[in-house]
């Protein structure tokens, strides 16, 4: 019975980490810009659901569109006036600019916000099978991660904007010479990275206690998703999640809490030797 | 590259010259000032326990200043603290350490938060014969290095433990199973240690004894174990926001044995407001908790209920064993420079050693080690809004309540 109960809590957790990791996979496959400033969007979107819940009493779920459009027009913005100028240049140029912004963002959120761990407390319960529990908040979060996941991949294949960001990703040139106006594109994408951010922020509202502590903490965990699902696609951000949360459920029950995240780093070491495009991920964007 | 060498060492030799008038004209200042050093983290994971720090320490300077400073041999000496943020990065606090000795040339240190740090910046504090306070490291590994110059407020971790055990066997008779659950850190790590023994020499049985990593942002695979091992009582240490999680897992995983403790969790406001309902029934220990009365004190302030009203006045909050231990630290401080009769460092340090006093925050007897010995420690139970006291006896003012 254990077993099905340690398998059900990594899926579950495996799809919240995804909704970690997908924005800042996107950003990393198409612009090559390795967003230190991830961490601090998730943790934005929970402290923006955290004061509107306590404002007005709304269930966070609901101001789920707001908030991550509000980080999309954030993430737009910082693309357009200050990535953009340096998105051509070597990984570390546009690797430091983040971290200074987010070192900026970070330490305006601890002055404001303290650093005090904050929860949206609509304790929802559990689903009771037998002897097993499912909190509800998570199975909540999970079903929104996939809904969430479904739709980008949706637009990456079906939209305008989509097929845009691709033809960016693979060709520069080639698009700008089709019209594409590849500085807007660029913060559309980087906007969408921010979008996701926020909305894994809202959903972890309800499950994690909100604090500037864990940024990087998710962005550690949103790095190891990344090499094992793979960059350059949104399913390979899924599929690196759920693994991840899987792999720490069996390791903290088998071998211990103690032991758990690093078994997850270890792996990532071992697919960085192995398989450098991660499990699903596209040969080219390693 | 002659020249560029030639220029270069002139630039360093004046620089130096500079560096050394300037450090000359601080250290010799004036003797009328007193100088607190201190390396807090304003930043990073310990960013809200740094502020607390600093927030105090403002708060009783203010109430130093108010009163013109400190009458030392007879004259007004004045009291100024240099505080940098080390960003809750242990290597750069020991950096800080040096330089406000060396730079600032402080005549004390007060250490930052956690037992962690608090080693390393003490191992400099020696190296340089400062003496240094520390007011919130409670783990008996960083004094029983032989050091001279550390004095620490807070008393050692494991004789809560023991007590612990003792009166929830005497207050719960079916108390058999125990799981200890604690983080991988200096002070959660010796408290879950301490407690696993203690449990252990009284006859329980330790059913889970596991740590968790630091940055573990999930305990479902830990609480699933602990659930397989249905616990009368479940043990759990580490620092606010895990223990939130935690709580709240344990809920959500249908744990539900009748005594949950958590260290330090409800001796925190955040705590309980961030659980909610949840909170009910948590169990803790902790050093001090504002519903103690101590009065006839030494200090700016003379008993406990007068440190509650300043520290609610001022940040709208009740202080908690770190805002109480910090400024108690600061007073310990302060009577050992009139004792010593000037800021001499050996002087202040023997005074120190000798300090017996009571302070709003407690008695504080530094021990051979330079921990505090003079202190009982309470059990403290969140019920409904409040926080009660539960043990000691003489300062009870509730009966424990199971968790159904």
């Amino acid at each position: 019975m254990d077993i099905i109960q340690i398998l059900l809590n990594g899926i579950v957790l495996g799809s919240l980490y995804a909704c970690i990791a997908i924005g800042f996979s996107l950003v990393w496959g198409v612009l090559n810009i390795i967003n230190m400033l991830h961490g601090s969007f998730i943790i934005l979107g929970g402290y923006l659901a955290f004061f509107a819940w306590q404002y007005s009493h709304i269930n966070p779920i609901f101001l789920l569109p707001i908030i991550a459009t509000l980080l999309f027009g954030l993430g737009y913005l910082l693309q357009y006036f200050f990535i953009n100028k340096v998105v051509m240049s070597p990984v570390l140029t546009t690797l430091t600019l983040t971290f200074g912004l987010d070192m900026i963002l970070y330490n305006l959120m601890t002055v404001f916000f303290t650093a005090t761990p904050r929860r949206v407390t609509l304790d929802l319960g559990s689903l009771n099978l037998g002897d097993m529990y499912l909190p509800v908040d998570r199975l909540m979060g999970m079903g929104l991660a996939l809904l969430l996941t479904g739709l980008l991949f949706l637009v990456m294949r079906a939209s305008k904007i989509g097929r845009a960001i691709v033809a960016v990703r693979m060709d520069r040139q080639a698009a700008t010479l089709m019209g594409i106006r590849v500085n807007n594109v660029y913060a559309i994408t980087f906007g969408i990275g921010a979008f996701m951010a926020g909305a894994a922020g809202v959903i972890f509202s309800l499950v994690f206690p909100i604090t500037t502590n864990l940024t990087g903490t998710f962005l550690g965990k949103a790095f190891v998703i990344c090499v094992i699902g793979g960059l350059g696609s949104v399913p390979g951000a899924l599929i690196g999640g759920i693994a991840l949360g899987l792999i720490e459920s069996f390791a903290g029950y088998t071998i211990g809490p103690q032991n758990a995240t690093t078994v997850g780093f270890v792996l990532m070491l071992f697919l960085l030797i192995v398989r450098p495009t991660g499990l699903v991920g596209v040969k080219g964007y390693e | 590259m002659e020249m560029t060498l030639k220029r270069s060492l002139t630039v360093a030799a004046v620089a130096m010259g500079m560096a050394m008038a300037g450090s000359m004209s601080v250290a010799a200042a004036d003797d009328d000032t007193l100088v607190i050093g201190a390396p807090l983290a304003l930043t990073g994971g310990l960013a809200d326990e740094g502020k607390k720090q600093k927030d105090v320490w403002k708060l009783w300077l203010d109430k130093i200043n108010a009163a013109g400073g400190i009458d030392v041999a007879g004259k007004k000496m004045q009291v100024k603290f240099v505080e940098y943020d080390y960003q809750t990065d242990g290597k750069r606090a020991g950096q800080l350490a040096e330089k406000l000795i060396t730079d600032d040339g402080v005549d004390v240190l007060m250490a930052p938060f956690g037992s962690g740090h608090t080693k390393i910046i003490a191992a400099v504090a020696e190296r340089y014969q400062v003496p240094m306070l520390a007011c919130v490291a409670s783990s008996v590994s960083v004094y029983d290095q032989g050091f001279k110059y550390l004095f620490g407020t807070l008393a050692p971790n494991t004789g809560m433990t023991e007590s612990m055990v003792e009166f929830f066997k005497e207050k719960n008779p079916d108390l058999k199973k125990v799981a200890v659950y604690g983080r991988d850190d200096v002070f959660p790590k010796s408290m879950a240690t301490a407690l696993a023994n203690s449990a252990e020499t009284g006859g329980l049985d330790v059913v889970y004894n596991e740590l968790y990593a630091v940055g573990t942002m999930d305990h479902s695979a830990a609480i699933s174990a602990i659930k397989s091992a249905d616990p009368d009582w479940v043990y759990m240490t580490g620092y606010t926001q895990d223990l939130i999680l935690g709580r709240k897992q344990l809920a959500d995983m249908g744990v539900s044995a009748p005594i949950v403790t958590m260290v330090t969790g409800p001796a925190y406001r955040e705590f309980t407001e961030g659980l909610g309902k949840l909170a009910d029934g948590i169990t803790s220990s902790t050093w001090w908790h504002h519903s103690t009365a101590y009065t006839d004190a030494v200090g700016a302030w003379s008993s406990t209920a007068d440190f509650y009203e300043d520290f609610t006045a001022a940040y709208k909050s009740d202080p908690d064993y770190i805002a109480a231990s910090c400024a108690a630290a600061a007073d310990v401080l302060v009577n050992a420079v009139k004792v010593a009769g000037s800021k001499d460092k050996q002087a202040v340090r023997d005074a120190l050693a000798a300090t017996d006093i009571l302070t709003f925050y407690g008695p504080i007897d530094f021990g051979d080690n330079g921990m505090n010995q003079g202190r009982e420690m309470p059990i403290i139970q969140v019920q409904g809004e409040d926080i009660k006291v539960l043990y000691p006896e003489s300062i009870v003012n509730a009966d424990m309540k199971m968790i159904k």
